[in-house]
C-alpha cells in the first residue's frame, strides 16, 4: 500500500441493479468523480455490495495505494458497516471510508434523469472532497453491565426476562400494576387454538416469580434513565403497596374492608375492595391497599380524624369499630361530634355531588351506639412509663388533648383549671343546648382514666406562678408546661356608654349562665356581633325570655357563624337587623334604653376579602333595648405575666395579646413552656386548638425525650380546606356529575318553642338506618379510607397504611421497553352508544366476561342478567378511520372471530359480525375463520354506523338495532340484537409521550415507539441499548409479541455475551483553550452529554454519551468544539465539492 | 337511515319472520340433499363464480350475490330472482370455487323450492320450461320439443306461437323437430331409477370443520 501521506481517493458507483442505474447516469458520475482532486480512481459496478464489488475496493487499495475511499450507494445505514469492513480488511482505517447516498437520496426521490444525475455528481464530489481531510480514528470501547431492565410485566416483558435470566443474568422486571401478566392475564381464550389464557401465562409468571436473578419489581415506575449502552443508571418509583411480603393471601382483610370501587381488572364492570389482589393467579401474591392520597374530610381536620374511614365503618353497620377508630385520634369524641365546625365537611367531595357527607352527625351516632352499647371503653395502655410530670394549663380542648396524648405517652400530666367545671370554653362558653355538661363529662371520664390528674380552682398568676411548675417545690417539679389558657377576654364595642348596668359582654353572658351564676337578662336584648358567640348569646338570651335582635354590619352573606346555627337562631325567633353598627349606648338614669346605630352599605373588600361596611352619612337612628351584648371578638387574658424565668428566658406577647409560639414546635420564649389553642390562635375553633394540643404534645415528648424539636408528624390541616378532588374522588372513579344525587340526612329538631324552654340539645342524633344511609353517601375519596380494618385484623401483620414510596436506583446495561397498549375509548364513537346503553361493550369488558374469575364467572349474559337472544360483534371501531386512528388494529378480527366462537359455544344466540376486511393472516388463522362460519356466525361486510334502543313487532324494547350496509349485496341492513361488543382498537398507552422521553424513544405518526428499522431491525430503536416488543411498538397478537420479545432477548443476550460496547469515535470535542465558558452547548445537547468543569471553566464532552450529532458543534460561538470526523474543515470542502458540478451548470 | 327499506333479516332479536324461518328450513333441508351441501356455510364472497359463469351478464343478481342474499335471509327475493333459472348448469363455478362449493347444486335446490312455493319472477316463466321439460323426461325418457314449445307457450305467452311458426316450420322440414314424440328404449329402467332415487333420503352431512380441527387440533389442547 502506497502511502506518502497524500489522499489517494477511490470513487466507486453502484448501479444498485435498477435502483440507482434507472434514474442516474452512473457512467457520467464516475466519470465526473475522476476528474476531480486527488481522485485516482473512479469505478461504477453493478452490486458494490456483492463480495465483488468489495473486491474491487481492497485490490484498488492494494494496487493502486487508493487510501482514502468514497463509495456511491445506498444509505450509510445499510451498508457503511459493509464497506469499512471492507477497507479494514485491506487494512485501510475504517473511517477513511465515506458514503455517498444516491439512492434514497437521487435515485428514488426524483424522476428527471438529468437533475438527478447531477445531484449524484454534487453529493460524490463532496464526498471525495471531505474524504481528502478524513484521518483515521479509533472506535471506543465501554463494559456491558449485563444485566438488564424490562419495563412491562405484560406477556412481552415476561417471556423477554424470562429468556435473558435463563442464560444467568439479572433482570429487573418493572411493572407499574400490582401483578404482572398484562393484558393477556384478562383473557380467558386465545385464537385460534383457543388455549385458555390463564393456562399458558401462568407458569410463565409463577417461573418469573421463583428466578433469583430476575427481580420483580411490581408497582413501579422508570422516573428517568441516565448513560448510555452498557451503562445506564435508571431511577425507579417504587409505589406503596401498604402491604408488605409477609402477606400470606389468606384474604381475611377482604372480609372487613368496608370500601368497593370499579375494578379496573375487570374493567369497571364489577368492583372490588380498597385492599384487593387482581385476581386469584397474581404474581406476586401479596395484597395491595389501593390509595390515592388521604381523603379530603382527614386533610382538613386538624387532628387528622380519619373521618371517611368510621363513615365507611358505619356505612357497613359497623358501629363499635367506628366509636374505636375515633377514639383513636379523638380525646374529645362526644363533644366533636356536636359542635365540631367540620372543616371535612367543607372538604367533603361529596358537596361537589349534592351536599356533604353528614360526617359530624355519623361521629355522634357512632359515640352515641357506644354509649348504648359498650359499657365501659377503656384506652389503650400507654406506651411507655415515664417518669416525667407535665403540667397542662387549661382544661380546654388544646389542654385536654395535649394531656390525653402525653398521659398515652406515658407522661404523668397534671392538668389546672381556674373554673370548678372542667371543659374550659367547652363548658363555659358553649351554651348547654349545644354542648351539653353530661356530654364533655363523658369525654373527660375517658381522659381521666388514661391517668390525667385534674386540679379545679387553680389559678395561673395567683395560686400559682409560671416559675414554680417548673420548679422543684413539691406539687410541682414539672419537666415541661403547656399553656392553653384560652381566650376568654371579651373585646368592647368602644362606643360611649358602654361600661353602664345593662351592658355586658357575650362572653362574660354566657360564662355567668353556664356556670350557674344568677345573671339578670333583659326584656329586649341587643347582641353585637354576627360570629358564633352572637349565636350562642342571643339564643341563651332567648332562653332567658329576652326578645333579641343580632346587628351586624355586613349583610347574612358575609357573617361567619356557622349556618346551622344561624337557622337555630331564626328559628328560636331572633330578629336579624344587617347594615347597622352602633354608635352610642343610650342610657336614662345610668340605665340602658337604647342603642344609637347607624346604617352602612357594603364597600370595597378589606384585607379578609370580605366587602367593608361604609356608614351612610346622615343614617343615625336610635333603637330601644334595655340590655346591650358586644359578641364581637374575644382575646387572652395576659394579667397573670409577671415577668419571664429568670435564666430562662421571656414569653412574648402579640399585640393580639396572644402567645408569641415557634410555629412548628409551639415553644414560647421559654425552653419547655409551651402554648397553644385559642391562646396562642386568638379565638378559634375547637378542633383547631386540639390539633395544637397534638402538636404540642408531640413537642413535649421531643423535649423531654432529649430530641431536637424538629421533624414533625402530627397533621397539620391547610386554613381553607379545599373541597374534594378534582374531578372525581378517585382516579378511574365515576366523575362527580355521573353520581347518582342522593339528599342528606337533616337531625331532626325539636321544636322551636319547646327548646326555648330549656337548655337541651336542639336536635336529635340519627338513627341507625338514618345513619347508615347517610354513610352510604360516602364516595370513598382515594379509595383506602383508612378505616384499619385490615391493618387490624391481617394475621401475619403485613399491612402498613403509612408506607411511603421510595426511589430505588438500578445500574443497568440494556433496557426492553414493553410497555404495552391502551385499548380505545368507545365513547369517543358516539354513535356506537357506548355509556349510553347498558348492553353496548368493550371488547375488554367482553373478555372479562368470559372469563371465569370475570363478573359474571364467565356467563354471557344482558345487564339484565339474561342470556342475550342476538350478539353483534363490531369490527374495526377506532380502526381504520382516519378521525381515530388510520392503522388496522391487527388482532380484533381474529379476538372478534374467537368471541363468535365462545357465543355459539355458551349460548344459543345467533351472531353477527360486521367487518370491513376480514383479516385472518396467521398460521391457522383462515382455518380458523372458516370454523366459525361452519359453526353458524353471520358475517357481514360493512362497517355499522350506529346503534339505537329498539323495540320489535310486538312493541317489545330493551334491545338494539345496529345498521349497516351489507357491502356484498349493496344492501341497507338492520340487525335486532340483544347485545353489541365494539372491538376497540389498540392505541398507544396514554403517557407513551412521557415514556418516550425517558427512554430516549421516537414514535410514528400512529404513536406507537419507532423501531430502528420496519423490516430488519423492529426491535431496536435509535436509542443504542433500548430495545422495544409488543404492542407499544405496534398492534400486534400474542404469538408475534411473544417472537419479538424473544428476538429482544437474543440481540440483548449478544450484547451481553460480547461483553462490551463499540461506540463510534464521531464525536465532539472542546478545545479547552478556546472555550469561553458560555454554557450554550449545555442546554442545546440533546443527549445531555455536555458538562461544565467549574474548575477549569471550560464545557466537557462525555465522549460515551455524544452521538456526533454535531449541535454543539454549529452553536459554539468560539467554534471550541469540533467533531470528530466532522471539522470545519472536512464540512467546508465538501460543500465546495457538492457546489462544483451546480458551478459548473451555472457557467454552461 | 329511516326512509331506507332495510332488507328482510330478523324482526327481534334470535327471531325470523314465519315466512323467512320456513323458506330457509326448506332450503337448509335440500342442502342437506346435496352432498358436501353444508360447505355453503365456508363462502368467502370471493367472486369466482359469477366471474366464471356464462350467463351472469344476464342475471339480476350474480351467483356470488345468491349466496350473500341467503346469509342475509333475503330467500323471498331470491325464489323472485331470474338468476336460478338463467342458470345453464355448465358446472363452471362449481368446479372452480376455491371453497368447493357446489352452487349449481345450491341454485337447483332454490329451483326445487321456488316450484314447492310457488314463488316466482315477474315477467319470467322460464320455470314453465323447466317443469315441461322435467316431466317430458319422465314420461318419454328424453325431450319432446313441439309438446315443450307448445306447453310453454301455451301456458305463458300463446300469441308467441305465432311468432315462431316460421322457425317452427323450419326446424321440422330439416328433420330437427318432430311432431311426435319418441320414447327411448326401456321406458321403465328410468322410471324404476327416478323411483329409486326419490326414497332416498340423505343423512345430513357435516364434512367442513374436521380438516380444520385435524389441521389445528383444537380439542386435543381444550378450553
Amino acid at each position: 500500500m502506497a502511502d506518502n501521506g497524500e489522499p489517494r481517493v477511490g470513487v466507486y458507483v453502484c448501479h444498485c441493479g435498477f435502483n440507482i442505474a434507472a434514474t442516474v447516469d452512473v457512467e457520467a458520475v464516475r466519470d465526473e468523480a475522476a476528474t476531480r482532486p486527488n481522485v485516482v480512481v473512479a469505478r461504477d459496478y453493478q452490486f458494490m455490495c456483492s463480495n465483488a464489488g468489495q473486491d474491487l475496493i481492497k485490490q484498488d487499495i492494494d494496487e493502486l495505494g487508493v487510501n482514502r475511499v468514497v463509495v456511491a450507494a445506498c444509505s450509510p445505514l445499510m451498508h457503511e458497516p459493509t464497506f469499512r469492513a471492507a477497507a479494514e480488511e485491506a487494512d485501510l482505517n475504517p473511517y477513511l471510508v465515506q458514503i455517498a447516498n444516491i439512492r434514497e437520496q437521487c435515485a428514488w426521490v426524483h424522476d428527471d434523469r438529468q437533475a438527478a444525475t447531477l445531484k449524484a455528481e454534487s453529493l460524490v464530489n463532496g464526498a471525495a472532497a471531505r474524504v481528502a481531510l478524513h484521518e483515521p480514528l479509533d472506535p471506543m470501547y465501554a463494559e456491558m453491565n449485563p444485566a438488564t431492565l424490562v419495563v412491562g410485566g405484560g406477556i412481552a416483558g415476561i417471556q423477554a426476562a424470562l429468556s435473558i435470566s435463563d442464560a444467568g443474568n439479572d433482570v429487573y422486571l418493572v411493572e407499574r400494576k400490582s401483578t404482572i401478566g398484562g393484558m393477556m392475564a384478562k383473557f380467558d381464550k386465545t385464537f385460534p387454538t383457543l388455549d385458555c389464557a390463564a393456562c399458558i401465562l401462568t407458569p410463565k409468571m409463577v417461573s418469573a416469580d421463583r428466578r433469583d436473578n430476575l427481580h420483580l419489581m411490581t408497582m413501579c415506575e422508570v422516573e428517568s434513565v441516565e448513560g448510555f449502552v452498557g451503562n445506564f443508571t435508571v431511577k425507579v418509583r417504587q409505589k406503596a403497596r401498604f402491604v408488605t411480603d409477609a402477606c400470606t393471601s389468606c384474604g381475611e382483610c377482604l372480609n372487613v374492608c368496608p370500601v368497593n370501587v370499579p375494578d379496573p381488572f375487570n374493567e369497571y364492570v364489577s368492583t372490588r375492595h380498597a385492599i384487593h389482589k387482581a385476581f386469584p393467579q397474581a404474581i406476586p401474591s401479596t395484597y395491595v391497599i389501593e390509595k390515592q392520597g388521604s381523603p379530603p374530610c382527614m386533610e382538613a381536620c386538624p387532628i387528622h380524624q380519619n373521618a371517611a374511614g368510621y363513615v365507611a365503618l358505619i356505612a357497613d353497620g359497623r358501629f363499635e369499630e367506628a366509636a374505636k377508630l375515633i377514639r383513636k385520634r379523638n380525646p374529645l369524641p362526644f363533644v366533636c361530634g356536636r359542635v365540631c365546625y367540620h372543616p371535612c365537611e367543607t372538604a367533603c367531595s361529596r358537596g361537589k355531588v349534592d351536599d356533604p357527607v353528614a360526617i359530624r352527625g355519623l361521629k355522634r351516632l357512632a359515640m352515641d351506639w357506644e354509649r348504648e352499647n359498650v359499657a365501659d371503653p377503656e384506652p389503650p395502655p400507654a406506651k411507655h412509663d415515664y417518669t416525667e410530670k407535665v403540667a397542662v394549663i387549661g382544661s380546654g380542648p388544646a389542654g385536654l388533648t395535649c394531656a390525653f396524648d402525653l398521659a398515652q405517652e406515658g407522661y404523668q400530666v397534671t392538668v389546672f383549671e381556674r373554673h370548678h367545671k372542667l371543659g374550659g370554653m367547652l363548658a363555659v362558653g358553649l351554651p348547654d343546648y349545644r354542648c351539653p355538661p353530661e356530654i364533655v363529662e363523658r369525654d373527660l371520664d375517658y381522659i381521666r382514666k388514661t391517668g390525667v390528674e385534674f386540679q379545679t380552682e387553680v389559678e395561673l398568676g395567683k395560686d400559682f406562678k409560671l416559675a414554680d411548675l417548673l420548679g422543684n417545690e413539691p406539687g410541682f417539679g414539672f419537666g415541661a408546661v403547656f399553656m392553653a389558657l384560652g381566650a376568654h377576654r371579651g373585646l368592647p364595642l368602644r362606643v360611649p356608654g358602654e361600661d353602664a348596668e345593662g351592658v355586658i359582654l357575650g362572653i362574660d353572658y354566657l360564662r355567668e349562665i353556664n356556670l350557674g351564676r344568677p345573671q339578670p337578662t333583659g326584656k329586649k336584648v341587643a347582641v353585637i356581633g354576627g360570629g358564633n358567640t352572637a349565636m350562642d348569646v342571643a339564643r341563651t338570651a332567648r332562653r332567658q325570655g329576652a326578645e333579641v335582635a343580632i346587628l351586624y354590619r355586613r349583610t347574612a352573606d358575609e357573617m361567619p357563624a356557622d349556618l346551622e346555627e344561624v337557622e337555630g337562631a331564626i328559628a328560636e325567633g331572633v330578629k336579624f337587623d344587617y347594615l347597622v353598627s352602633p354608635l352610642e349606648v343610650v342610657l336614662e338614669n345610668g340605665r340602658v334604653t337604647g342603642l344609637k346605630c347607624i346604617t352602612n352599605e357594603l364597600g370595597e373588600p378589606d384585607e379578609s376579602g370580605r366587602a367593608r361596611p361604609v356608614p351612610i352619612a346622615g343614617s343615625e337612628h336610635v333603637r330601644k333595648f334595655d340590655m346591650v351584648i358586644p359578641s364581637v371578638s374575644q382575646q387572652p387574658f395576659r394579667t397573670w405575666y409577671k415577668g419571664g424565668i429568670p435564666e430562662k428566658g421571656q414569653i412574648g406577647f402579640t399585640k393580639w395579646d396572644t402567645l408569641i409560639v415557634e410555629p412548628d414546635s409551639l415553644q414560647t420564649g421559654v425552653p419547655g413552656v409551651f402554648g397553644g389553642g385559642d391562646v396562642v390562635l386568638g379565638p378559634a375553633s375547637i378542633v383547631e386548638a386540639m390539633g395544637q394540643g397534638r402538636r404540642a404534645a408531640e413537642a413535649i415528648d421531643k423535649y423531654l425525650q432529649g430530641k431536637p424539636l424538629e421533624d414533625f408528624t402530627t397533621h397539620v390541616a391547610p386554613p381553607d380546606p379545599v373541597r374534594g378532588f378534582v374531578k372525581a374522588p378517585y382516579e378511574h372513579g365515576p366523575t362527580y356529575d355521573q353520581i347518582e344525587k342522593m339528599p342528606r340526612a337533616r337531625l331532626e329538631a325539636r321544636d322551636p318553642r319547646a327548646r326555648l324552654a330549656d337548655y337541651e340539645t336542639v336536635d336529635f342524633g340519627l338513627t341507625e338506618e338514618q345513619g347508615i344511609r347517610e354513610a352510604s353517601r360516602c364516595l370513598h375519596c382515594g379509595v383506602c379510607v383508612e378505616c384499619q380494618s385490615c391493618q387490624n385484623i391481617c394475621p401475619p401483620d403485613a399491612v402498613r397504611l403509612d408506607m411511603k414510596d421510595e426511589i430505588v436506583e438500578l445500574e443497568v446495561g440494556q433496557i426492553l421497553v414493553a410497555t404495552g397498549f391502551k385499548s380505545f375509548d368507545a365513547t369517543r364513537m358516539t354513535p356506537y352508544g357506548y355509556g349510553r346503553y347498558d348492553n353496548v361493550i368493550t371488547s375488554a369488558e367482553f373478555e372479562r366476561m368470559l372469563n371465569s374469575t370475570g363478573p359474571t364467572g364467565g356467563q354471557i349474559l344482558c345487564k339484565n342478567g339474561k342470556p342475550p337472544r342476538s350478539v353483534a360483534i363490531v369490527h374495526c371501531v377506532g380502526s381504520r378511520d382516519e378521525n381515530y386512528n388510520r392503522y388496522c388494529s391487527r388482532v380484533c378480527c381474529m379476538a372478534a372471530l374467537k368471541f363468535a366462537h365462545l357465543v355459539k359455544d355458551r349460548t344459543d344466540a345467533e351472531l353477527y359480525e360486521f367487518y370491513i376486511d376480514m383479516r385472518a393472516f396467521g398460521k391457522g388463522y383462515e382455518e380458523f375463520y372458516l370454523r366459525v362460519l361452519d359453526e353458524g356466525a353471520n358475517v357481514i361486510r360493512g362497517k355499522v354506523v350506529e346503534v339505537t334502543p329498539a323495540k320489535d313487532h310486538n312493541g317489545d324494547g330493551g334491545h338494539l338495532m345496529v345498521r349497516a350496509e351489507d357491502t356484498l349485496i349493496g344492501r341497507f341492513r338492520e340487525i335486532p340484537v340483544d347485545m353489541v361488543v365494539l372491538m376497540g382498537a389498540i392505541e398507544p398507552q396514554p403517557d407513551a409521550d412521557k415514556v418516550g422521553r425517558v427512554f430516549s424513544l421516537s414514535r410514528s405518526p400512529d404513536g406507537f415507539f419507532l423501531e430502528r428499522h420496519p423490516k430488519l431491525d423492529p426491535i431496536g430503536t435509535t436509542t443504542d441499548g433500548v430495545y422495544v416488543a409488543g404492542c407499544a411498538q405496534g398492534p400486534k397478537d400474542i404469538p408475534d409479541t411473544v417472537a419479538q420479545a424473544q428476538a429482544a432477548a437474543a440481540d440483548i443476550l449478544g450484547m451481553i455475551a460480547k461483553g462490551e460496547v463499540i461506540i463510534e469515535p464521531v464525536r465532539a470535542t472542546v478545545q479547552e483553550h478556546l472555550c469561553g465558558g458560555c454554557k450554550t452547548c449545555l442546554s442545546l445537547c440533546p443527549y445531555t452529554a455536555i458538562t461544565f468543569a467549574e474548575d477549569g471553566n471550560n464545557a466537557v464532552v462525555n465522549q460515551a454519551l455524544c452521538k456526533g450529532c454535531g449541535t454543539c458543534v454549529a452553536a459554539c460561538p468560539a467554534a471550541a468544539i469540533t467533531g470528530a470526523g466532522f471539522t470545519d474543515e472536512q464540512i467546508l470542502a465538501e460543500l465546495d465539492g457538492i457546489l462544483s458540478p451546480l458551478a459548473q451548470e451555472v457557467a454552461t | 337511515m329511516k326512509t331506507l327499506d332495510p332488507l328482510a333479516g330478523p324482526i327481534a332479536p334470535g327471531v325470523l319472520s314465519k315466512t323467512e324461518q320456513e323458506l330457509r328450513t326448506a332450503f337448509l333441508e335440500e342442502i342437506d340433499r346435496i352432498p358436501g351441501g353444508a360447505r355453503l356455510n365456508q363462502c368467502i364472497q370471493c367472486g369466482t363464480c359469477t366471474a366464471s359463469c356464462p350467463v351472469s351478464h344476464a342475471m339480476d343478481v350474480t351467483p356470488r350475490q345468491v349466496i350473500a342474499m341467503f346469509r342475509a335471509g333475503a330467500i323471498e327475493e331470491l325464489l323472485e330472482s331470474r338468476t336460478i333459472w338463467l342458470c345453464a348448469s355448465c358446472y363452471h363455478c362449481t368446479l372452480r370455487c376455491p371453497a368447493q362449493i357446489h352452487i349449481t347444486d345450491l341454485i337447483y335446490a332454490l329451483k326445487r323450492i321456488a316450484i314447492e312455493e310457488g314463488i316466482f319472477p315477474a315477467r319470467f316463466p322460464v320455470h314453465v320450461m323447466s317443469e315441461t321439460f322435467t316431466k317430458n323426461v319422465k314420461r318419454y325418457g328424453r325431450n319432446y320439443e313441439v309438446g315443450l314449445l307448445l306447453r310453454y307457450f301455451l301456458r305463458t305467452k300463446p300469441l308467441g306461437l305465432f311468432a315462431q311458426r316460421r322457425a317452427g316450420y323450419a326446424l321440422w322440414r330439416h328433420g330437427r323437430i318432430k311432431l311426435r314424440p319418441d320414447k327411448i328404449k326401456d321406458i321403465d329402467q328410468l322410471r324404476k331409477i327416478i323411483a329409486k332415487a326419490e326414497t332416498f333420503d340423505l343423512p345430513q352431512e357435516k364434512v367442513t370443520s374436521e380438516k380444520v380441527t385435524a389441521a389445528v387440533g383444537y380439542e386435543s389442547i381444550g378450553r
